[in-house]
């Protein structure tokens, strides 16, 4: 770690922070306990982040939670649309955040062989 | 077992989220000539009583316990990494006040774990609303300070604040 390598924080951190404003299309949280750290959680985060940003997707709000209790199949993202939507993918590489990225966030397409669970949330619930 | 020091930030910085945290601190100091590396992690979140900071370091400390409660094992890890390493480790909290965690190290000890990628991990922690994160990093002399800033308290959801506010940093020799 050196200095000039930190200094480079500033600027991502100004993106990091227009990406967690509310009200996008879509929510991504990040299962980062201790188990989804000690599997790569962050770098699948970074890898995300990165594609996000190659491909200029703005709709898309990323956020991190403590454990969610799937510890073997970490990491562990989930995806809430805006409609109530939500899907759960499990034992995500940092490829497949960026597979997730191009196919679910930017066409709409649920990536089957990543995604373990589709929960359609019930209409009166906010 | 977390094979990046950053990672050990990352999750203990996790646990001061959970507390629910708005300030949140990393300081690290590195020290050649003493041969010392000092990890700081300070919140002011809701803080642990004495019963529950007696458990949380004591042997038997698993992840058996509610999700909701800061426990687990990030705090043990972090222990032994240190403690292994020739330092020592604390964990100062008082309920209500927030938590402190201390861990040192031989900055030069074969075991100690490179510190990875430190951005990675606070842009991470950048991504809880509402928090503003703060890392001092001293080595050597140099300094860097680092702040995600955010004046008002914000409340997910919500898409009114300015985006201008960002992220501040500076640097000094």
């Amino acid at each position: 770690m050196n200095l000039d390598e930190l200094k480079k924080l500033k600027d991502k951190a100004q993106r990091r922070v227009a990406l967690r404003e509310g009200n996008k299309k879509y929510r991504v949280v990040f299962s980062m306990g201790t188990s989804g750290i000690a599997a790569g959680a962050r770098e699948v985060m970074a890898s995300m982040l990165d594609e996000l940003d190659k491909r200029g997707i703005e709709n898309v709000e990323v956020a991190v939670t403590g454990e969610i209790g799937l510890v073997d199949a970490e990491p562990v993202i989930r995806i809430e649309e805006k409609s109530g939507e939500k899907v759960t993918y499990a034992n995500v590489s940092p490829e497949g955040a960026r597979k997730i990225v191009a196919e679910h966030l930017q066409k709409g397409k649920v990536v089957d062989g990543l995604a373990v669970g589709k929960i359609k949330e019930p209409e009166q619930k906010k | 077992m977390l094979e990046e020091l950053s990672l050990h930030i990352l999750d203990i910085g996790m646990n001061s989220l959970a507390a629910g945290a708005k300030n949140l601190e990393v300081v690290v100091i590195e020290n050649t000539s003493r041969d010392w590396l000092i990890i700081r992690i300070r919140d002011d979140g809701r803080g642990m009583d004495a019963k529950t900071l007696s458990h949380v370091l004591g042997q038997n400390v698993t992840s058996k316990k509610s999700r909701k409660k800061p426990l687990g094992l990030g705090l043990a890890f972090l222990r032994q990494t240190s403690e292994m390493c020739g330092g020592t480790f604390h964990v100062r909290s008082t309920s209500g006040r927030g938590t402190t965690v201390t861990a040192s190290m031989r900055l030069s000890h074969i075991d100690r774990p490179p510190m990875g990628d430190l951005n990675a991990t606070i842009l991470a922690l950048c991504a809880h609303p509402g928090v503003n994160v703060r890392l001092h990093y001293r080595a050597n002399g140099q300094t860097f300070r680092f702040s995600s800033k955010e004046g008002k308290s914000h409340e997910p959801g919500r898409t009114q604040e300015a985006q201008g506010q960002g992220a501040t940093a500076s640097c000094a020799a």
